[in-house]
């Protein structure tokens, strides 16, 4: 599989969604313009899911170009390392982002503090992603000057973000350093996914029509705990996948469980944003959903057990892609 | 103490042999996805009953909420049928194992946890009460006990003192 490319596509996706988002979000503060706002919060939601995979093609990208003559090894470390720092900050601004659409849906007026906080973090990773991309691009396109093997030079502020980035090498191995840590992950994984196929599971099942006598709007009240189920899990998943990455970036399983992963995203935003779930949200007792509001909640279920199930397989097919 | 004969017996059955070797797609790691999906309905529909009985939600009516049982027994008798499959593929490791058995005191305790609380939501239901009362203490050793049987669970894979018999790890 050509990760390089796969790479080169993706990666643009964090670094100019955060900087068009961050813009669109300092603008909504001027007036109130709701909808400015809800752009960018949805934006940074959106993108912190890309995030993942642009993430986990880094590692094929690595390994495809290691060895090249004119690739620096230092270069390539460097990257990572404002990748493996921008990663955290890019996932927690999506988190928060979605944490005030949701409280804003439900109170008058978006939570202040929420807002702050997403503003606060979204800063954060733009410059973090601004450092990931500059650091990736002078992997091929190095100063004038610097030759492989030569020492790696930094400006005023990226000699101040390098002291925060992680040494690649060492925080896989702290990873997998006692099976006893792995252990842990591998438990909260599975409680995450508990947490997410029940709560999914329950509303899209009464959507499709099983026990009607459920009113949809408390129903839905629910998701907060399968969101935390997510949240759980994208964590706990990014750490395994830092533990053994190139384990998991040579598997064809893993890859098909994050296109699950992305179609889920576009399958929330057909539900979200299209205006079913207004027509949804007003079930009462005994009343049917609309047969396109079936088709997301089906293809929702769907998604989410192929998402469990090429997990499971991820074992099976070790080694199953070259880079 | 060495393990008992037996299960080298039935290690070197046909069907033993063949869930552990096949390379099919559809032997070993199959099975483990079932045991999964069990897992998923089982402790997932818990997880929401359980949140709505610890006082989460609770303008969430309970005799409607308290259909999805049926989804809770269809992911317990998947697994007894997987875990099945599962022991007969590697006996030795299970059941060389103490948490084997510590996982299995709890899958019991936990169907007596969730067959009273189905009994008295249904009582109710047939009462016509709106709010049935399940304590909540009921309610956390449910879902304690579940949690305990997926810890377990996961467990097994790093605390096996044999993978197979004869053969320690």
């Amino acid at each position: 599989m050509n990760f390089d490319h796969l790479h080169l596509l993706l990666n643009h996706v964090p670094i100019i969604g955060f900087f068009v988002g961050v813009g669109l979000f300092v603008a909504s503060f001027t007036g109130t313009n709701e909808d400015l706002r809800r752009s960018a919060l949805i934006i940074f939601a959106a993108v912190a899911l890309v995030t993942i995979p642009t993430f986990a093609s880094g590692v094929g990208a690595d390994r495809s170009i290691a060895g090249e003559p004119g690739i620096s090894e230092a270069l390539v470390r460097r990257h990572e390392g404002a990748a493996m720092l921008g990663l955290w900050f890019v996932e927690a601004t999506g988190a928060a982002a979605v944490m005030v659409l949701w409280r804003s849906r439900r109170t008058i007026g978006p939570p202040r503090k929420g807002l702050a906080t997403v503003l606060l973090l979204a800063i954060v990773a733009a410059v973090l992603m601004g450092r990931t991309g500059n650091t990736g691009g002078d992997i091929r396109h190095p100063e004038p000057g610097v030759t492989r093997g030569a020492a790696v030079t930094e400006g005023p502020v990226g000699s101040i973000i390098h002291v925060f980035e992680p040494t690649p090498d060492g925080f896989t191995q702290l990873m997998v350093a006692t099976k006893w840590w792995w252990a842990t992950m591998m438990v909260l994984h599975f409680v995450g996914l508990s947490l997410i196929i029940g709560v999914v599971g329950v509303i899209n099942l009464r959507i499709m029509g099983f026990a009607k006598e459920l009113p949809f709007a408390p129903l839905h009240r629910l998701l907060p705990l399968g969101m935390a189920g997510l949240a759980i899990n994208v964590v706990t998943g990014m750490l395994a996948f830092i533990g053994m990455p190139a384990y998991y970036a040579a598997d064809i399983a893993f890859w098909f469980k994050l296109a699950a992963l992305m179609l889920l995203g576009l399958n929330a935003a057909v539900f979200y944003l299209t205006g079913i779930f207004h027509r949804v949200e007003r079930l009462g007792p005994g009343e049917d959903a609309a047969l396109s509001a079936k088709i997301v909640a089906a293809s929702s279920l769907l998604l989410w057990f192929t998402v469990i199930i090429s997990g499971r397989y991820i074992q099976h097919f070790e080694d199953s892609l070259r880079f | 103490m060495s393990a008992p004969e037996f299960l080298n017996t039935l290690e070197r059955s046909g069907l033993s042999t063949w869930i552990r070797e096949s390379e099919s797609a559809f032997a070993y790691y199959f099975v483990l996805v079932l045991h999964n999906i069990g897992l998923a309905l089982l402790v997932g529909t818990c997880g929401v009953l359980g949140a709505r009985l610890l006082g989460f939600v609770p303008e969430l009516p309970l005799p409607p909420l308290a259909r999805f049982f049926r989804f809770i027994w269809a992911g317990f008798w998947l697994n007894v049928l997987s875990g099945i499959v599962l022991l007969i593929a590697y006996p030795t490791k299970a059941l060389t194992n103490p948490v084997f058995y510590v996982k299995l005191v709890l899958v019991a305790l936990g169907v007596w946890a969730l067959r009273k609380i189905e009994r008295q939501l249904s009582s109710h239901a047939a009462a016509r009460d709106a709010t049935p009362a399940v304590p909540r203490s009921l309610a956390l050793w449910m879902l304690g006990l579940w949690l305990g049987v997926l810890t377990a669970g996961r467990a097994l894979a790093y605390t096996a003192t044999y993978i197979l018999y004869g053969k320690g790890t």
